[in-house]
C-alpha cells in the first residue's frame, strides 16, 4: 500500500465538518428567505464559515 | 493501451509514469474544485440579487469544497498532498479560468452555465477509468455539477429575458467565458493527453472533448437567443 499523506484523516474530518455546517446554515435560511432576521443570520453564518475556508489556514485546522 | 482496473492496494506496483499522471490530474482537479469558490465567494455571496441566490452561492461553494475533499482523499491515499491549493492565490491556479475574480452577477451565472459544464466534461473523462477509487467518487460529484450548470443556465436565461440590457450583459459574459472554456481542454496536439489515454485515465483526446462541448453548447446558446462566439478568437491553447 502507498504511504498516505500525513494528517489526511484530520483534514478530511475538518472539511466534512465545514461542509455540514454550511449545509446546515443554508437549510436554516432557505425556508425563511422572506424573513430578514432569520435569513440574514443564515447568510452571516455561511459567510463566517466560508471565510475560514477561503483563508485556507490548513496548519491551523490540523492543530 | 492499458485496460486493467487498479485499486489502491495495486498502486505501488504501477509504472512511475502512471503514478505521476494520476497524481498530476488529481492535483489539477482539486485545484479546480476549490478554485471556483475562490473566484466568487467573496464578491458574490454579498452581491447576489436575492437572499435565496445568496444561499445558493453558499450551497454551491459547500458542494465544491466537498468535491475538493473527495479528490484530496483519493490523492492523499496515494501520497499526493493537494492541501497547498487551499491557500494558493488565484493567480497561481493551474487553469487560466480560475485566475482572477468574478465581480458581476452575469459572470457568476455564465460561469456556472459554461465553466461548471467543463467540470462535468473533465469528470466524465474519468468514467470507467483505470483507477477505481477515482471512479467511485464521480457519481455524486457529477450530479452536483449538473445542478450548478442548470442554476447557471436558469440565471443566464433570466438575465436575457429581463430585456435588451440584460441580454447584452449575458452576451458579454458568454463572449468572455466561452473562449476560456474552450482553452480549458488544453492543446489539440498534447502529448500528455495521449499518455492519459494510454493509461486508461482519460477517454477522449483534448480536441474530441472540446468538439463535443462546442456541439453541445452552441445550440443551447442559439436557443437562448445569444450568438455563439468565434471559437478561435482570443484562444491561448489551440
Amino acid at each position: 500500500m502507498p504511504q498516505a499523506v500525513a494528517n489526511l484523516d484530520k483534514m478530511d474530518e475538518h472539511l466534512k465538518t465545514i461542509v455540514q455546517a454550511l449545509y446546515g446554515a443554508v437549510k436554516q435560511g432557505i425556508p425563511h428567505v422572506k424573513e430578514p432576521p432569520i435569513v440574514d443570520k443564515a447568510i452571516a453564518d455561511c459567510k463566517e464559515i466560508l471565510d475560514e475556508v477561503m483563508a485556507g489556514n490548513v496548519k491551523e485546522w490540523l492543530n | 493501451m492499458f485496460t486493467d482496473k487498479i485499486e489502491l492496494k495495486d498502486f505501488d506496483k504501477m509504472d512511475p509514469e502512471y503514478k505521476d499522471l494520476l497524481g498530476h490530474v488529481l492535483t489539477i482537479q482539486a485545484d479546480c474544485e476549490i478554485g471556483g469558490p475562490h473566484l466568487y465567494v467573496e464578491t458574490m455571496l454579498p452581491a447576489a440579487p436575492t437572499k435565496l441566490d445568496q444561499l445558493i452561492v453558499a450551497r454551491t461553494a459547500a458542494e465544491e469544497i466537498d468535491h475538493f475533499r473527495k479528490v484530496a482523499r483519493v490523492a492523499g491515499d496515494i501520497g499526493v498532498d493537494v492541501s497547498f491549493v487551499l491557500s494558493q492565490p488565484n493567480e497561481k491556479r493551474f487553469v487560466d479560468a480560475f485566475r482572477g475574480s468574478i465581480t458581476t452577477w452575469e459572470d457568476n451565472s455564465v460561469f456556472g452555465f459554461l465553466i461548471d459544464r467543463i467540470g462535468r466534461y473533465q469528470l466524465e473523462e474519468f468514467y470507467d477509468c483505470s483507477y477505481l477509487p477515482l471512479q467511485r467518487i464521480l457519481p455524486d460529484i457529477v450530479t452536483e455539477e449538473l445542478g450548478h450548470i442548470e442554476y447557471g443556465y436558469n440565471k443566464t436565461l433570466e438575465l436575457i429575458q429581463s430585456g435588451d440590457e440584460g441580454k447584452a450583459r449575458a452576451q458579454k459574459a458568454v463572449d468572455y467565458w466561452y473562449v476560456r472554456a474552450l482553452d480549458m481542454f488544453g492543446r489539440a496536439d498534447s502529448k500528455k493527453s495521449e499518455r492519459y489515454r494510454h493509461w486508461g485515465l482519460k477517454r477522449r483526446t483534448n480536441q474530441q472533448a472540446r468538439e463535443d462541448y462546442m456541439n453541445e453548447v452552441g445550440p443551447i446558446l442559439t436557443q437562448m437567443g445569444l450568438k455563439v462566439p468565434d471559437p478561435n478568437k482570443g484562444r491561448r491553447y489551440m
